[in-house]
């Protein structure tokens, strides 16, 4: 009686959950003329891909899409490249100051981004790189970063010290060492933080929104923000169609790497 | 390549404030088998470490085979190590395992499988190659560490307490593996343990460390029979050496339940007296002490006494039927006592001049 009791809970908050999600798939294959219909259909009483089409061809929809893409794959190349590395350093390595140091990265993510974003967009400019997928580029990292580090320590504390000093023993030198030994060891934390990274970057809005503002380097999030949403029209066959297309890659990814990434924050929640 | 002979030259070792290992000069012949032996925190497993290259040595220098490691990277240092939580790495096969020190050397892949062949061969790993070390049982594993040492035949091997994590049966066997091995290669053994039963039955040498220093470096029978000071007589043996504080008066050893006339010179007034467990003699004698404890172990029999103040532990045999409360008379082997210095701890060059007498 209570199994029955919890599955009927839990099954209640799925359906809660997924109704909206649910709806945009709906929405985004309505005809238009079906969309404001009272009542509304729930399925749709003709099924029509226009939308996507005209999407696809008649907006710059791949460009953001193309942006998106390599903004988010080159955030979460960088940011784990760093933050391997960062984390081995933190954890392997004694220096003065180390612990300090590892506290004052996370103190970075106690800054509201409001108050870092005027800074950073000056900065860019001064750098002469603003409006520029770079410029995003190190946003993104600058916040991603302390996150990685900190999800990767924890999981670098869980390999045995020994295995690098064999490692080099056995004749690697440390460069080897931490390739041949830690990475692999690694794995699970790598591959959960690539995740997090992406999925940062590829639903980041207040970052671009800022600064960014030509249509060649913006991403998905205020592309097509800015591109369907107006003060006197909200373009919703579109933007749902558009939607479904970017949530496409997240669950893609999701559905190969998800027991990597409920691992990756197992281990950050037992010893961060 | 063959056997290179070990120099430890006035060797300080300090973790910010904390120094594990302070001025150690130890000087290890090519082809030895030297045990660094201690209770844990003695400087050891550091002392080992340094020696592998994996810590540097805060002043001091380290040779190996004439040359002076201090600033060589460990992998060129032509040395191996067995580590006591072994180190294999987890995501390589066993093969893979014992190849990798030679794919670090560069060698072609066709002899690094020959090579490995012939060291699976030699500790019967051959059915196990494939497998990964999680699939391996401990002593599996303990072999597959031990091969990966042996298959680059270095000059040095390091073991730190190689044996600790198996249980006490294949201990045994693997000691007397250990022993055949090195007798089979002939190279220099450097063994960290804090059990003194692999140190005794092993080495050629010991060395027993505490607090960061060396307390005597000697073969393991002169270890027992002559310890340098009052922390080895106290740490080699089980039960541990009997320690009596008295004073001496220039000619006679004086406790209240123990007189022994002894011929040394220069000794100070205040000294320790000690009593190896076999040579308390219970049964006749001058002394007497009440017994408190009776351990049959089955193959004798551990007896704890109390005479006057001092504890006492005896062996005796099997059959011997002591009962707590009861007070027995013993006497002490003189040919067997030793003496040190109460104040310095030092061994005293004593001889007791006669027969135990009341």
């Amino acid at each position: 009686m209570r199994r029955v009791l919890f599955n009927l809970m839990a099954w209640t908050i799925v359906l809660v959950t997924a109704f909206p999600l649910l709806w945009m798939v709906l929405t985004s294959i309505k005809p238009q003329f079906e969309l404001f219909r009272m009542p509304p259909t729930f399925w749709p009483e003709q099924i029509t891909f226009e939308h996507y089409a005209r999407l696809l061809w008649e907006t710059p929809f791949l460009t953001y899409m193309r942006n998106s893409l390599v903004l988010s794959f080159s955030t979460t190349v960088l940011v784990v490249a760093v933050a391997t590395l960062g984390a081995h350093s933190l954890v392997r390595f004694r220096y003065p100051g180390r612990e300090r140091l590892a506290q004052l990265v996370l103190f970075t993510y106690l800054l509201p981004s409001v108050v870092l974003i005027l800074p950073l967009y000056l900065l860019m400019v001064w750098l002469g790189i603003a409006n520029s997928l770079l410029s995003l580029v190190i946003a993104y990292t600058s916040f991603a970063l302390p996150y990685a580090l900190w999800l990767l320590r924890s999981f670098m504390q869980g390999i045995p010290d020994d295995l690098e000093s064999a490692a080099l023993v056995d004749g690697a030198t440390r460069m080897e060492a931490f390739v041949d030994v830690i990475l692999p060891q690694a794995l699970p934390g790598i591959i959960s933080t690539c995740l997090f990274t992406f999925i940062l970057s590829w639903n980041e809005y207040l970052y671009a929104l800022v600064l960014v503002n030509t249509d060649e380097a913006r991403p998905l999030t205020t592309g097509v923000m800015s591109m369907l949403v107006s003060a006197f029209n909200i373009e919703w066959s579109l933007l749902m169609a558009a939607s479904v297309m970017m949530s496409v890659p997240l669950i893609i990814i999701f559905a190969f790497l998800q027991k990597y990434l409920t691992r990756g924050f197992g281990a950050g929640g037992v010893k961060g | 390549m063959s056997a290179a002979e070990v120099t430890f030259c006035k060797v300080r070792k300090a973790f910010g404030n904390a120094v594990a290992v302070r001025e150690l000069d130890l000087a290890i012949g090519a082809g030895e088998f030297v045990s660094l032996l201690g209770p844990s925190g003695c400087g050891k497993t550091t002392s080992l470490r340094m020696l592998a290259g994996l810590e540097f040595p805060t002043s001091g220098t380290i040779s190996i085979g004439g040359r002076v490691v201090n600033d060589v990277a460990p992998g060129k240092r032509d040395v191996a190590m067995v580590f006591q939580s072994y180190a294999l790495y987890p995501h390589m096969t066993v093969g893979e395992n014992i190849a990798y020190p030679l794919k670090k050397q560069g060698m072609a892949r066709g002899e690094r499988e020959a090579q490995v062949k012939r060291i699976a061969a030699m500790l019967k790993l051959e059915a196990l190659l494939d497998r990964k070390p999680r699939q391996l049982s401990g002593g599996q594993q303990q072999r597959v560490a031990l091969g990966r040492a042996l298959v680059r035949s270095p000059k040095v091997f390091l073991l730190d307490e190689p044996l600790s994590n198996l249980d006490a049966k294949l201990r045994a066997h693997m000691r007397a593996e250990l022993i055949e091995l090195h007798r089979q290669l002939g190279r220099t053994f450097v063994y960290v343990t804090h059990d003194q039963l692999e140190a005794m039955t092993m080495s050629d040498r010991i060395a027993v460390m505490e607090g960061g220093e060396l307390r005597q470096f000697a073969p393991p029978r002169e270890v027992y029979d002559r310890p340098a000071n009052l922390f080895v007589a106290s740490f080699i043996g089980t039960p541990p050496m009997n320690i009596v504080h008295g004073e001496f008066n220039g000619r006679v050893f004086r406790h209240p339940a123990i007189t022994v006339p002894f011929q040394v010179a220069g000794a100070p007034t205040r000294v320790a007296l000690g009593v190896r467990p076999e040579d308390v003699l219970l049964g006749a004698g001058p002394f007497r002490a009440t017994v408190r404890v009776v351990e049959p172990t089955g193959h004798e029999t551990i007896v704890m006494l109390e005479a006057e103040g001092a504890a006492l532990t005896a062996r005796a045999p099997a059959e011997s039927h002591l009962r707590p409360g009861e007070i027995v008379p013993f006497a002490l082997r003189a040919d067997r006592l030793h003496l040190f210095d109460a104040t310095t701890e030092l061994r005293l060059e004593a001889r007791a001049t006669e027969e135990i007498s009341a």
